[in-house]
Order: C-alpha cells, then structure tokens, then sequence
C-alpha cells in the first residue's frame, strides 16, 4: 500500500479509537434519555470519578505487589463499575427522585449543580493538577511499510473497541431480551401505565442510572490507562462530546449511540489530518447541526412521539 | 414584599461596602497582593510565585520591613482563567491593595493589568511573557521576565544553527501566550531557511493527538517546536513515542515543569526548553538558595526568583522614595538599577526588562535538565 494509503488506515485506527470512546460514555446518556427523557448532566463528571477510583485501585495493587495485567485489569474494572455505580445511584436519589413530577427544566439543572458539586469536590479531594498513570498495557502490532511509515495499532485501542461493542451488544440485549429490560421499555413508553401495572419505576430509573454509571466507569478506567493522565476537568469536554454523539445518533437509542461516537471521532481525525486540527470541533458541530436539519431525530432516532 | 426585599438587598450591599473600605483603611502594614493561579491544571507555575514572593516578604519584614512597616503578601487565586483574573483584579481595587505580583498567565494578566493601570495600582508580573500586555503604553505596569518576542528569536536561532531540521512543526494551543511564542519562533527559524511544512494550534484541555501525530509523521516531521504548556506537550510526547514518531521537541518555558516527566515518562528524555537561566545556579544566591532549601521548597523552578524580584523592587523603591503612592514610584522604577537574584534589573519606558537572558535547557525524564547553550 502507497504511503497515503497507510496514513489512511492509521487515521481510520485512531478514529475509531476516539470513536468508541464517546460511544462508551454517550451510552450512559442515552439509556438515561431513553428511560426517563432527560438529559444527565452529571454523566461527565461520573466518568471522571471513575477514572480517578481506576487510578487509586492501580496504585493500591501496585502497592501490594499484585502486577499481573489481567488481575490488576479485573479487579479495577470490578471496584470501578461498583463505586462509580454507587456514584451514580446516589445522583439519581439526590438530583433526580426527589424532583420526579417537576417541570423538566428542574431536574436538568439540578444535574448541572451535582456535576459543578462533584467536579469542585475531586478538584478539592484530589487536587487540580494532571496526575499521571503508569502505563499498564503497552505495545502493540506494527504492519506495512512505505517509505519508512508503518501502521500502529495498539492492544489499548483494541480493547477500547472491543469493550465498547461488548457493551453495546450487552446492553442491547438486556433492554430486548431480560425482564428488567422490558420494564425499563415500558417505563420508556409510558412511565404512569407502567406504574399502574406493578412495575417499581422508581427502581428502573435507579437501575438505569446505575447501568449507566457502570458504563462510564469502563470507559474512564480505559481511557485513564489510554491516555495516561487524569484531572478533574477531564468529565467536562468528554461529557459534551459523547452527548454530541448521542445526539447525532439519535438520543435515545443504543445503536445509534454507537454510531453516532464512531462518526463523531472519524470526522475528528480526518479533519485533523486532512484540514487542521484547528478546524476539527468546527466541522464536528458543524456536521451536527448539518445532520439535525436534515435527521432532527438523529442518525437512528425515532420520530418522538408526543405523550398525551 | 418587594421594597423591602430591595432594601434589606441595598443593606446589605451596603454592608459589604462598608466592610470593604474599613479593610482598606486599616493599613499599618504594607499589602501587596500576590495573584496567580493556587489552584488549576497549571497551579504548579502559581506554587514558584508564590514561595518566590513569600520567602522575599518574610526576609524583608524580618529585616525590619520597609520604613518601619511590614509588608503582608495577600494572595488570591485567579486559576489562570481571564474571567477569574478580572473578578480578582475588580477584588484587589476593592480592598486596596496598591501593589501587586502577578499574574502569571498571559492571557489572565492583559486584562488584569487594564483595571490595575485605570485604578493607579502598580503591577508587576514576574511570569507573563506575551509582548501585547506592556505594548498599551501603560504607566503602572511592569515585569521581571523577558519578552515572547525575546525568547521566541532565543529558541527559534537555536533550532536554525543547532539542530538544523529538515521539515520542521510549529504547533501552538491558539492561546496569547503560546501562539505568540511560537509565532515568534516560526517567524525566526523560516528567516534562517529552516523548511516549516506546518503551523497549527490545537486545543488546550485536548487529550487525543492521534489523528496529528500521524499526519506529522507521514509529512517526515523531524522537529517540533510546540508553544503552550506542559499538560498538552506531555501527552504529544507520549502518544508520539507509542506512534513511533520520533522526532526531536522543544517547547517554552510553560513546558518547562517536572510534571511533563510524570505525565511522558520516558518520551520526555532529550525534549529542549527554553528557560530564564537557572538563577538558583548563580552563585551569588547561595544564600537565599539554603533558604529555600530548609523550607523544604525548589527555588529552581523559572518563575520564583523573578516573584522574588518583583517584590523586593517594591519594597525597595518604598525605602528610597519614602512614598508609597503606586504612580510615584512607578516613576521611580523606571530610572532606578536594581540588585536582585535576578541580576541587575533596570525597566525600559514600556516597563520591560531592558535585558533578560533566555537559555536553552535538555529536560531529562526524571525531570532534572541540563544547560546546552
């Protein structure tokens, strides 16, 4: 393959890389959006904290002496997507329950107030700087050669794609296959019906936000390890790029989160490489706002249907 | 209901005046307000100032104080965010506080500096490096660091006759202080002949640079000179280094900082920087050196020797003119010939440093750097 040709491939690898990232996280907005038609402000801010428990995890085990990768891995995952979770139970009890029945506006800004709160209370716990994570996994395969430019596919990004499409695929199956799937469905649908007929709602919106929670912590345990440093403002921008993914896959949608991730970091990259890393968030949003003219439900939105 | 909600507002709005200006009366110590970033992803550059000018207010009071009196350093916090160095400015004015040492991030001290010129306050800041902020024709401003427009020509003749690059990046993060340097540094090294095949800013606070990486790489990139500071550097280097983009890096002194070690590891081995020269290495500061060093702080670091400068000139001119109005001894400043740790110190008519010697360092990734030049 010619020298552009590989360079094409390279950008498509860290494309998709950056894709599925914003997918991971843009996952957790959509299940909350899907559920309950509100946007989780604080969605960013839960994956930041994740990061920051990966971070502690790896530097108690390294403490202890246990380094073997895919111990160290399992374990920061498991104690990640546990107290993340509970992170992200708690907002939903703070923010959210007592606020149930309120114009929609409320709960929204009650969730940008958690997000400041638990930004501020990292920033104070942790202090402001980057912190810097030892590499966990490195290396990875080199392929083709032309004119001294090879292909880099790292095994992080692997993973990061694989975590990603693993969850995708998990989750599709829950809300489609498992009863507590079809609850969350008819929460979705009609959140008053589903009450009536014996469905716990407030237990599947803690559910949801739950699963969501649990999402974003994979996602900031893996790209705390990716990219190797953390800091408590990193939430902010990640937040706000995954929600563009979600919404220009169509919010609400699982797939469509997916998608609308991998879109968002191909356009990334190749306006990166090909125009000027200045332009990139220009012709990302630009893309959005293209996308919402024309689709205004998104990529693999339905139509809203509007509630009686 | 609703006039007396405005009223018990205006009480209390008066209230605040009132405790406002009583602070400000109560000035039997000379204040000067310490402003930088204490918190924030750049918080380490705040930490130099601030153990700069604090060591320099206690070996002032306790050798006697100015006049009698003893200075207080009253330090706040402006995060290095525009809209934060406003508001604390605007706070400043209110407490009166005549003197100030900051700030440190160019982009927060230019409109800083704004109010402190309009309200007579007299600035020195011993860390912005941006030309535009003394280019105003402001009487109260001044600095104890060289120019971008200084350092950008150090660096950028170091790259032209030392490492000679091939196809040469200059990338910048589109803010005042690193896109000016690099400007500077672009406009240095293509006026000695050095091919640069690129000029880009990115985003400060992004963290994937994949997509550039690569296009460097495939564009045979051998040099990079990157104007900004350390967070976004750091994680150039480290993702170049996993890309196997080899090329040679040099940033400004915002780089400059041990935390770039922590966050590229290894990849930070062999990266230049431009730098104040290291005037912990003078020996004429062995003393304020061991100083440091029993407090457990690092004087090395580019900033604290100038915050200690800044204050001493202050306190300096307060003895010698025996007034402590701010615009008096702006005057004052600028036909006066300073000894401090930073050397001899004489301010031109913009309130720049008439000389200021810039030196070109190799970093090492454990942090530590060696003088090349």
């Amino acid at each position: 393959m010619s020298e552009n040709g590989l360079q094409f491939v390279q950008q498509i690898i860290n494309g998709l890389t950056l894709g599925s990232i914003y997918a991971l996280i843009a996952i957790g907005y959509t299940m909350v959006y899907g559920i309950i038609g509100m946007i989780n402000f604080a969605h960013g801010e839960i994956y930041m904290i994740s990061a920051y428990v990966g971070l502690i995890v790896i530097t108690g085990l390294s403490m202890m002496g246990i380094e073997y990768m895919p111990v160290v891995l399992i374990i920061t995952l498991t104690m990640a997507m546990l107290i993340t979770s509970a992170y992200g139970w708690s907002v939903e009890r703070v923010a959210y329950r007592p606020l149930r029945g309120s114009p929609r506006l409320v709960p929204l800004i009650s969730a940008i107030g958690m997000s400041i709160f638990l930004q501020n209370y990292v920033q104070l716990a942790q202090g402001a700087r980057n912190i810097a994570l030892p590499p966990l996994i490195s290396g990875g395969w080199r392929f083709g050669d032309a004119a001294g430019f090879q292909v880099y596919l790292s095994y992080m990004q692997v993973m990061i794609a694989l975590a990603t499409t693993a969850a995708m695929v998990g989750l599709t199956l829950f809300i489609g296959r498992s009863r507590l799937g079809r609850a969350c469905r008819a929460c979705s649908e009609d959140r008053g019906m589903a009450n009536l007929l014996g469905i716990d709602t407030d237990r599947v919106i803690a559910l949801t936000f739950v699963i969501g929670a649990a999402l974003a912590a994979v996602a900031g345990v893996l790209v705390g390890l990716y990219y190797g440093v953390v800091n408590p403002f990193m939430g902010f921008i990640a937040g706000l790029k995954a929600f563009t993914a979600a919404v220009l896959g169509g919010i609400g949608s699982v797939p469509g989160a997916m998608l609308g991730g991998i879109v968002l970091g191909l356009t990334e990259s190749f306006t990166s490489a090909y125009l000027s890393t200045e332009y990139k968030d220009v012709v990302s949003f630009g893309l959005l706002v293209l996308i919402l003219l024309f689709r205004p439900t998104g990529l693999l939105g339905k139509p809203d249907v509007e509630k009686v | 209901m609703k006039i007396s909600r405005n009223s018990l507002l205006g009480a209390v709005v008066t209230a605040a005046i009132v405790g406002g200006s009583g602070l400000a009366q109560a000035a039997d110590t000379i204040r000067i307000g310490v402003v930088g970033p204490v918190t924030g992803p750049v918080a380490q550059y705040g930490e130099m100032q601030m153990i700069g000018a604090k060591m320099a207010v206690e070996q002032i009071n306790a050798a006697g104080g100015v006049n009698g009196k003893q200075i207080e350093a009253v330090v706040m916090d402006d995060v290095c965010e525009p809209k934060q160095a406003v508001a604390v400015a605007q706070k400043i004015v209110n407490d009166g506080v005549q003197y100030v040492v900051g700030h440190l991030c160019s982009g927060s001290t230019q409109p800083a500096a704004e109010i402190y010129e309009d309200e007579g306050i007299l600035m020195i800041t011993p860390a912005s490096t941006s030309p535009a902020i003394t280019e105003q024709g402001y009487k109260m401003i001044f600095r104890t660091i060289g120019l971008d427009s200084q350092q950008g020509p150090v660096a950028g003749r170091y790259i032209a006759e030392t490492v000679k690059p091939e196809r040469m990046a200059v990338l910048h993060d589109k803010q005042q202080y690193g896109q000016g340097i690099a400007t500077a540094v672009r406009d240095t090294v293509e006026g000695m002949g050095v091919n640069v095949v690129l000029f880009e800013g990115i985003n400060s606070g992004q963290t994937d640079f994949s997509a550039l990486i690569t296009k460097m790489k495939k564009e045979k990139v051998d040099f990079v000179y990157y104007g900004g500071y350390h967070p976004e550097l750091g994680l150039i280097l480290r993702q170049s280094a996993e890309q196997g983009f080899d090329a040679g890096f040099m940033g400004p002194e915002g780089v400059g900082n041990k935390d770039i070690s922590a966050i590229a590891g290894a990849a930070s081995e062999g990266l230049l920087v431009s730098l104040p020269a290291d005037f912990a290495a003078d020996p004429n500061n062995a003393e304020l050196v061991k100083a440091f060093e029993a407090r457990n702080e690092d004087p090395s670091g580019p900033f604290v020797m100038p915050s200690y400068a800044a204050v001493q000139i202050i306190a300096d001119t307060i003895t010698a003119t025996g007034s402590e109005d701010p615009a008096e001894l702006a005057e004052a400043m600028r036909a006066t010939t300073y000894e401090t740790p930073i050397g001899a110190v004489a301010f031109d008519e913009k309130g720049d440093l008439k000389e200021f010697q810039f030196v070109i360092f190799d970093w090492h990734q454990d942090g530590s750097k060696t003088a090349v030049q």
